[in-house]
């Protein structure tokens, strides 16, 4: 098997991928995309500790299934506010939205 | 051999991943996402968490990744592809994820973990089951409850109102 | 007996809420409440006199607060000379309240007036009855508030707004003076009360300024110079308020005080010498004042000035006895001259003595009253002042200080001569103006009528006729008094000159000599504008002041709002350059949420994991 620390760094450049896509994109779904690849990232942790340092009920599988949930939940509530936001501004750029100030 | 795979699964995953954020076209990108969460389901499969890969595969791919193709067509627009993808804060956005990435390597580096081969028996499907159901009941109930209450608020945001 | 004294001003209290709390639906019956509150502490005054053992006493009611194991109790002293001063306030209180229910007949807030007097017959009683400096301070700002209250009655007048403000301002003034006094005798001697006084632990000068103190308070109350200045506007309140509180009672009350406190003041010779001192300036100056003034209230207001002056002057000198003494005729027969002249008023309606004339034909019982009062005033032989004034000269004669015996003697014989030019202005000769004057009503009459004989009687209880009986009272002493036949002839004869000049002056139309001398005229002019003292205190105080507020008004204006108003400028400043950040754009909320992030992990590495 190949060291832990291989597999930490592919979930570490996931996760800076994710950050530096929830930075740098104006579109909104781009934006769902990044946090996506962010959340994926933990899990590739939860589940490779899990492998690597064993728990006798499985608790890092457990708890990426609740994170798995709880993506789902995001993605769905993030994804129709975008859609709802599309329909009052013809548009998913968030530079197109400074409201929220002063 | 193992090595081999892992290396192909993780190539995969980090170009896909990077491809999925830097492509012109977002709807290229979304399949450059499906690509990504493909392959880290591989990943379970490597790490003997078949379960969790395939929760992986009828999850992100089956479901949430259909809702991102629906949302792009919903909101994609025809003048999209030719504009800039990226907003005004490239360069220090760029350069905070690196600066994250080079700290955080760091430590990886540094820490124990690159010297830890794994030993631990393969957690199977029914511990995870029992746990489900035994010691982690309140949070699995809260998160369908959570569910739940996604499922009534994307209704009630998304309905067009008349 | 003795020990129902602590009931005397409760009573008057109740009146006071009575009246305050049902006085619209009394009406004229809230003047029934306060006389007849004030009969039943005068029954309880009688009693208590009656009860009276020599030497008198104290007892406690319960013990109040403790300052470091020194308790303040809640005391009554029940001695000769509270027992005096129970006696003379309740009597007179009460003719005045019987009077005021004629006098004040017609006020609309007549039973407003009445739930005052009320509270002020308590706060007075109270006043003498206490035991220590700290109950006495309470009961003393009562009568205080309620003089105040009632010198401003009819607010609606401008300047009787002003005069009840000026009372309370000047009071205050010795007020202030009394409170650091009684702290300055809690701090160093441990004990407030009266019986303790002559035996505290403390230093010689501490007691002295101490005791100064306190009379400065006394000068606020009993109108001394330079303190003197609210009493005669005092006279804007209603005739029998001025009877009562700015001629009886409350004015009274300084010199109580320094009689109560006199042991405190005997230890020091300085303290004496300075109320003497005091006494004898307020005692020529107001005399003099009085001879020029021709308004009948303000006469008899500068008189009542000069005469406590009088006994303060007998104090200083000594004259614990003949001081008292004198309290207690003045108050029955500066009442009474308080109130025949609230008969006169009422009568013609104008209070300047100049446009009346030869009303004794057409008010035979105020006439005959009023001149009763005023003889006994002049001193004349048998009336009440005559006895009183003739101890304070043997006692300022046998002090040995001719300055104190001659200021004494000048102001006997102005006394003599202001009230003769009243008399002779007032009730005798032609009337001057077209008046429809008429007797008073009986409610009227009646309290003059027995002011007059207790202004007539109440002498010989000190004359040696009596041995000295109020001497002995007051002092628990057994020394007789004998007839001095030289100060008895000396003084009538002084106080006959003084209405003789007063006679050859107004009924003769006789002049002075050297009358067109220019320095005469200079002097007169000093004399009828009261000496310039409240000239002198708008100069020095009122317009300093008011200086002092401008300038402070500018530094306020310039560096304290230019303060304020530049920190505002400041943050709004900072505000304008700072709000730039919040863009309203959510991907630079989180640049700088990431920025954030990775500078707090940067510093938990470094510093604390040793990482970097």
């Amino acid at each position: 098997m190949i060291p832990l620390g291989h597999i930490v760094a592919l979930s570490l450049f996931l996760f800076c991928v994710g950050v530096y896509g929830v930075l740098t994109q104006r579109n909104a779904i781009r934006f769902l995309i990044s946090v996506e690849l962010i959340l994926n990232a933990a899990n590739i942790n939860l589940i490779a500790f899990n492998k690597y340092l064993g728990s006798p009920d499985g608790l890092g599988q457990v708890f990426a299934l609740f994170v798995i949930g709880v993506a789902a939940a995001a993605s769905v509530v993030g994804l129709i506010l975008v859609i709802a936001v599309y329909r009052l501004r013809k548009s998913v750029n968030t530079d197109d939205f400074n409201t929220l100030k002063w | 051999m193992n090595e081999a795979v892992f290396y192909i699964i993780a190539f995969l995953v980090g170009a896909g991943a990077l491809l999925s954020v830097t492509v012109r076209d977002i709807f290229h990108g979304a399949i450059w996402l499906a690509l990504t969460l493909i392959s880290i389901a591989f990943l379970y499969f490597y790490l003997d968490a078949g379960f969790l890969g395939v929760i992986q595969i009828l999850v992100y791919v089956g479901g949430i990744m259909a809702l991102f193709v629906f949302a792009i067509m919903l909101t994609a627009k025809i003048g999209d592809r030719s504009i800039s993808q990226v907003n005004r804060q490239f360069w220090p956005g760029l350069l905070i994820a690196a600066t994250l990435f080079v700290v955080l390597g760091k430590v990886v580096m540094d820490g124990p973990w690159m010297r830890l081969q794994a030993g631990s028996p393969v957690t199977d499907l029914k511990t995870i089951g029992t746990s489900l159901v035994t010691s982690y009941v309140v949070p699995f109930e809260f998160i369908s409850l959570l569910l739940l209450a996604a499922l009534v608020g994307a209704v009630v945001i998304g309905k067009v109102k008349k | 007996m003795v020990n129902i004294a602590h009931l005397i001003p409760v009573f008057p209290f109740l009146a006071f809420w009575l009246n305050i709390a049902f006085g619209r639906r009394l009406g004229r019956g809230s003047a029934y409440v306060s006389v007849g509150a004030s009969l039943i502490s005068t029954v309880l005054a009688i009693l208590v006199f009656m009860g009276l053992k020599p030497g008198g006493g104290s007892y406690e009611l319960a013990t109040w607060i403790t300052i470091h194991d020194h308790p303040i109790t809640l005391g009554i002293i029940v001695d000769s000379l509270t027992v005096m001063m129970l006696l003379v306030v309740t009597i007179v209180g009460t003719l005045i309240q019987i009077y005021s229910i004629g006098y004040m007949g017609g006020d609309i807030r007549f039973s407003r007036y009445f739930a005052y007097i009320s509270l002020f017959m308590s706060s007075m009683l109270g006043l003498v009855l206490a035991d220590n400096l700290l109950m006495l301070y309470i009961f003393w700002e009562g009568v205080g508030l309620c003089s105040c209250l009632l010198v401003a009655f009819w607010y609606e007048k401008p300047a009787a707004a002003a005069a009840g403000v000026k009372a309370f301002v000047t009071t205050r003034i010795g007020d202030t003076g009394l409170l650091i006094g009684i702290l300055i005798l809690l701090a160093t001697g441990h004990s407030l009360r009266f019986a303790d006084m002559g035996s505290l632990p403390g230093s010689e000068i501490l007691m002295a300024v101490a005791a100064l103190l306190i009379f400065l308070g006394a000068m606020g109350k009993s109108a001394q110079f330079p303190l003197h200045v609210w009493l005669p506007d005092a006279m804007e309140g209603p005739t029998s308020v001025s009877a009562l509180i700015h001629a009886a009672t409350m004015v009274a009350a300084g010199v109580y005080l320094v009689a109560r406190s006199y042991v405190l003041f005997a230890m020091h010779p300085l303290a004496l010498q300075t109320v003497a001192i005091i006494g004898a300036i307020s005692a020529i100056m107001a005399a003099s004042i009085a001879c020029t003034a021709n308004d009948i209230k303000k006469v008899l207001a500068y008189s009542t000035v000069s005469q406590l002056g009088l006994m303060m002057l007998a104090l200083g000198a000594g004259g614990f006895t003949a001081g008292t003494f004198h309290l207690m005729t003045h108050a029955f027969f500066k009442a009474l001259l308080f109130l025949g002249a609230g008969s006169v008023i009422h009568a013609v309606h104008t209070q300047d003595i100049r446009q009346m004339g030869g009303l004794i034909h057409k008010m035979k019982i105020t006439g005959v009253t009023f001149i009763i009062g005023a003889l006994a005033l002049a001193g004349i032989m048998p009336l009440s002042g005559f006895w009183s004034k003739d101890e304070i000269f043997i006692t300022l004669w046998q002090s040995g200080n001719p300055l104190l015996f001659g200021a004494a003697v000048l102001t006997s014989f102005l006394t003599a001569f202001y009230m003769a030019r009243v008399i002779f202005l007032t009730f005798l000769g032609e009337p001057r103006t077209e008046t429809h004057a008429h007797e008073s009503p009986a409610v009227m009459t009646f309290p003059l009528v027995i002011l007059a004989v207790f202004a007539a009687g109440l002498g010989f209880i000190g004359s040696p006729w009596c041995h000295g009986a109020f001497q002995n009272f007051l002092t628990g002493g057994e020394e007789a008094v004998h007839l001095n036949y030289g100060m008895i002839v000396f003084s009538t004869a002084l106080s006959l000159s003084g209405i003789g000049l007063a006679y050859l002056l107004i009924v003769k139309g006789f002049k002075l000599p050297g009358s067109d001398c220019p320095c005469r005229n200079w002097f007169i002019r000093l004399v009828e504008n009261k000496y310039y003292v409240d000239e002198l205190y708008d100069v020095v105080f009122v317009q300093t002041f008011h200086k002092i507020c401008e300038a402070m008004k500018r530094f306020d204006q310039l560096h304290i709002d230019g303060a304020v108003n530049g920190v505002s400028t400041i943050v709004a400043f900072c505000a304008q350059a700072v709000k730039r950040l919040q863009t309203g754009l959510v991907e630079n909320y989180l640049l700088m949420q990431a920025g954030g992030v990775l500078a707090l992990l940067l510093f938990i590495l470094g510093k604390l994991c040793r990482i970097f």
